[in-house]
């Protein structure tokens, strides 16, 4: 934007990133914009006198013809059919891969995950057209208002935007086509093209994914397991719909390891996509479902999208558990102080200390059924009832706040205010108690599913944002 | 008779939409930094741009420096006032 408005800028980045800055400068239309390299390592004041000479030259060195030149840059290729011939040859085709130099070096595939996908012929996807009432030619639109993220205005009607960063578009046909090729079925449609209103982010630099939550009937019809692993592969619903959010990050929205998908190591949320649904039977009775946390009705299916670099187990065996509830014997009746005493007990004050060290923001409990039940014989008569206690108990003192290293972004360097007190935040006193799982105890979320075990996977995220499904139908 | 193996098909395309950009040249370099307001946008990196701006206000103490500063990923945009008196902006780190 500067640089069209007349004004000289250079940037300064981190030479492993050298690709996503070039793809992002060709996307804002200034191909040529100057930038250079800092290292990871050097010390600082070595590491200027690296390069800033050089740097003050991209303020002042004339420009070169190239960079004096405009024009269009023309997207890949927009026909709607993108092969044609045999169905060994089509799997040639779409198995493709391209060398991704450094930071990846290694071949990654052009069209898919990396495992083979099914053949996106002309009337599989007319098939799975029929799973929707939606026109094909029609452009992926947010069907009802959603919160902002990022400064996005994200208002009912408004166009999709895929990230990461290169800003597609796409239409129903399109999302049907990568359907297609995840293996999903016609009825499973209508979720796919709901998680498509998220955009499909997939972090640019940080070791996140999208986790796809669905709430409501429809994981019912479509067959989706909420029992006994229910993370695990085997339910075709959950694998094909995971999987298609993964394929349209990679298609719709360009995400490509080394060039827009920065992630040091990735993570496994996004190694085929995670999708999974709420076991509404399980909840206890008064407990709320995720759709109903959101503001649905009980009877109306949404998918909620959470950002997450991945989960945890809860840190006890199940057998300690059951003799902690049952007679109060056992390693997690001596750390509470209930020695001898029976349950039911809040078993999630046993994992506070190993919460609260761990990160910052809000966090999802995936609780199988009868430790949600425990909570509510505990007195817990809702899940806000439960969010309260959890952020409250997660309080810590502003000295040990300020040793974490999170907050020095989230606090813009400690120059910001501090939500609770409204004060600045190098105002406060090192004893005075700030939250350290969100903003509000509704940064919190807990999902009900899994089977029988006693087991509770703690997610690193909180509470995400719900897309209505039947929307889709 | 064509085997089945040979029937071609028609394969659609999941290329997400993208539109022809329109490119721009870069905007015209200064013949000198002297007497120009210069602007160091900082995001976070304190290692490297602490460093920095005390380097650039030191060496070179003519020019007009002035400094954005944010430790979140989205550099502090400049006003349209700013914009009106700014001769260059140098933007650091991109991550």
């Amino acid at each position: 934007m500067l640089e069209k408005a007349g004004i000289p800028t250079v940037m300064i980045d981190l030479e492993d990133q050298r690709h996503m800055v070039t793809e992002w400068a060709q996307v804002m239309g200034v191909p040529n914009i100057r930038f250079l390299h800092a290292g990871r390592i050097l010390q600082g004041p070595e590491e200027v006198e690296n390069w800033i000479e050089t740097l003050l030259e991209g303020l002042t060195e004339p420009l070169t013809d190239k960079e004096k030149e405009s024009g269009t840059t023309e997207p890949p290729s927009q026909e709607r059919i993108i092969f044609e011939g045999t169905l060994d040859e089509a799997q040639n085709f779409f198995q493709q891969t391209k060398h991704i130099p450094s930071p990846v070096d290694a071949p990654i595939s052009v069209y898919s995950d990396g495992y083979p996908i099914i053949i996106p012929t002309e009337d599989r996807v007319k098939e799975m057209l029929t799973g929707t009432s939606h026109k094909p030619d029609e452009l992926i639109t947010y069907q009802h208002d959603v919160a902002a993220t990022r400064g996005e205005v994200r208002k009912k009607g408004n166009v999709v935007a895929f990230q990461p960063s290169i800003w597609r578009t796409a239409t129903v046909e399109k999302v049907a086509t990568v359907a297609v090729m995840a293996g999903c079925k016609p009825e499973h449609l209508p979720v796919v093209l709901a998680m498509a209103q998220t955009g499909c982010p997939t972090g640019t630099t940080g070791n996140q994914g999208q986790i796809n939550v669905i709430s409501g009937p429809i994981a019912k019809e479509i067959g989706m397991n909420t029992g006994c692993g229910m993370l695990n592969s085997g339910n075709p619903a959950s694998m094909t719909i995971g999987r298609a959010y993964d394929l349209m990050a990679i298609n719709l929205g360009g995400a490509v390891p080394g060039v827009t998908r920065m992630a040091s190591q990735g993570t496994a949320i996004n190694r085929g996509g995670t999708c999974f649904a709420e076991n509404a039977d399980g909840l206890p009775p008064g407990w709320k479902g995720l759709n109903e946390e959101f503001g649905f009705k009980k009877d109306e299916s949404i998918i909620m999208a959470m950002g997450s670099s991945g989960m945890r187990g809860q840190g006890f065996p199940p057998g300690t558990h059951r003799a902690f509830q049952k007679s109060g014997h056992g390693g997690m009746a001596r750390g509470l102080d209930l020695k001898g005493v029976p349950g039911p007990h809040n078993w999630l004050a046993y994992l506070l200390p190993v919460i609260i060290p761990f990160g910052e923001g809000g966090r999802t409990f995936l609780m199988i059924p009868e430790l949600a039940q425990k909570l509510q014989e505990c007195g817990f008569k809702s899940k806000e009832e439960v969010y309260e206690w959890f952020w409250k108990a997660t309080f810590e003192p502003v000295k040990d706040f300020r040793n974490r290293a999170g907050p020095d972004l989230t606090t813009n360097g400690w120059m910001g205010i501090e939500m609770t007190s409204g004060k600045h935040w190098k105002e406060l006193d090192d004893e005075y108690m700030v939250p350290t799982k969100g903003d509000e105890p509704l940064a919190n979320c807990i999902i009900v599913g899994g089977g029988e075990e006693e087991h509770c996977e703690i997610i690193d995220g909180g509470r995400g944002t719900a897309f209505n499904i039947d929307a889709w139908r | 008779m064509e085997m089945a193996e040979d029937k071609v098909y028609k394969c659609l395309n999941p290329v997400g939409i993208q539109k022809t950009v329109e490119t721009f040249p870069l905007a015209p370099r200064l013949n000198t930094l002297d007497g120009k307001t210069i602007y160091l946008s900082i995001n976070g990196e304190p290692d490297i741009n602490i460093p920095l701006e005390k380097k650039l206000k030191s060496d070179y103490p003519s020019v007009n420096w002035k400094v954005k500063k944010s430790y979140m990923p989205a550099p502090v945009p400049l006003s349209d006032e700013e914009m009106k008196t700014t001769d260059g902006l140098i933007q650091s780190v991109c991550w």
